[in-house]
């Protein structure tokens, strides 16, 4: 049985996805490596957006694309310590 | 043991009517045979071998609660999540309460108080350590009911203003401020105490183990400061269980860093 992600290793699992593509993705890769639906990743990245771990780009065809902030790099820089201190109190 | 109780009526009215004490104890520890001014609800009793103790490990736990709390915050800033936010504030708040306590116990000990009334123009000792006490237990009561507030998982703002206004009520509308309080710490205490042990029956791993090992700890202390009001020796044994209480939280934080550096570094 597939254990339950918590809410902070899923936005891990997004901003990783777009970091293995150079800071920068479109929704299609994310989609396919954070293993979510559409509607919950749509969610996410609003959420993310509003949080400014990413902002919105345009490539240069006009499409979508997400790239990374430093405060999601700093994020995943330290996202282990972060998940142990999240975990030993249950504040996820 | 004799005691004689002094009041300064005209702070001592105000203070009373508010809060409808007990008048004839107090929150304030007492040397044998030396005569103190009293007022407030309750007599907190310390063993004479511990004083000065008692206010170092009050320093102790409210530094250790201060460094939780900024790492919280650190915390917060990388993720936004509101719960951690919540959680930097509990703690940063029983910091707070403890540094007043060791505070309070150091002047008393050191016997600044009354220079320190006189300094800034407080017509009386007893109002100077009732606003100590008041402003002790309100941190704390806040604290704890942040804290339980958060392992309800709700999000919703009434119910936080419910948890802070309903126990802060009941303790300083009783006539024994100080039992209440206790009283009703334990109780947040207990909740605080089952969701910590869930979450490491749902997450077993050394950190979760050690951080619901430490809450036990400071429910079983505080439970004997309920108890110290007839018994001086629990005043001391409520002391060290909550050392080995922050114990724990440290050797946990120490952990979270270790841990979190290795799989960084790998």
């Amino acid at each position: 049985m597939v254990r339950k992600r918590e809410r902070l290793e899923i936005i891990h699992d997004i901003l990783h996805a777009i970091q293995e593509k150079k800071g920068k993705s479109k929704p299609t890769h994310i989609l396919y490596k954070s293993n979510l639906s559409h509607q919950m990743l749509s969610d996410y990245l609003a959420e993310l957006i509003r949080k400014e771990f990413m902002i919105e780009v345009k490539d240069k065809k006009g499409n979508k694309m997400y790239e990374l902030t430093d405060k999601a790099y700093n994020f995943l820089k330290d996202y282990q310590i972060i998940k142990g201190f999240v975990d030993s109190y249950g504040l996820d | 043991m004799h005691l004689r109780i002094h009041f300064n009526t005209d702070s001592m009215v105000f203070i009373n009517r508010l809060l409808k004490i007990n008048q004839e104890l107090s929150f304030i520890k007492f040397k044998k045979e030396k005569l103190i001014t009293f007022c407030m609800v309750l007599t907190q009793i310390a063993p004479s071998w511990f004083f000065g103790y008692d206010v170092i490990l009050e320093l102790l736990f409210a530094i250790i609660s201060l460094v939780i709390s900024i790492f919280a915050f650190k915390i917060y800033k990388k993720t936004s999540q509101n719960s951690i936010k919540i959680f930097g504030i509990s703690f940063i708040l029983i910091s707070i309460s403890y540094f007043i306590q060791s505070f309070l116990n150091f002047l008393i000990i050191s016997k600044l108080t009354e220079k320190i009334c006189i300094a800034v123009k407080i017509q009386s000792i007893t109002s100077f350590n009732n606003f100590g006490i008041l402003a002790h237990i309100l941190a704390m009561t806040i604290g704890l009911s942040l804290l339980t507030y958060i392992t309800l998982k709700q999000e919703n703002l009434k119910l936080l203003w419910l948890l802070i206004i309903i126990p802060l009520s009941a303790i300083l509308l009783n006539t024994n401020i100080i039992y209440m309080f206790y009283l009703i710490a334990s109780i947040l205490l207990i909740f605080i105490e089952i969701y910590f042990i869930s979450n490491f029956l749902k997450n077993k791993q050394i950190k979760t183990l050690l951080v619901a090992i430490a809450f036990f700890f400071l429910l079983i202390g505080n439970l004997h400061f309920l108890i110290s009001v007839n018994h001086q020796i629990f005043y001391a044994i409520g002391h060290i269980l909550e050392l080995f209480a922050y114990i724990f939280i440290l050797t946990n934080f120490y952990l979270v860093l270790k841990n979190g550096k290795k799989k960084r570094a790998s």
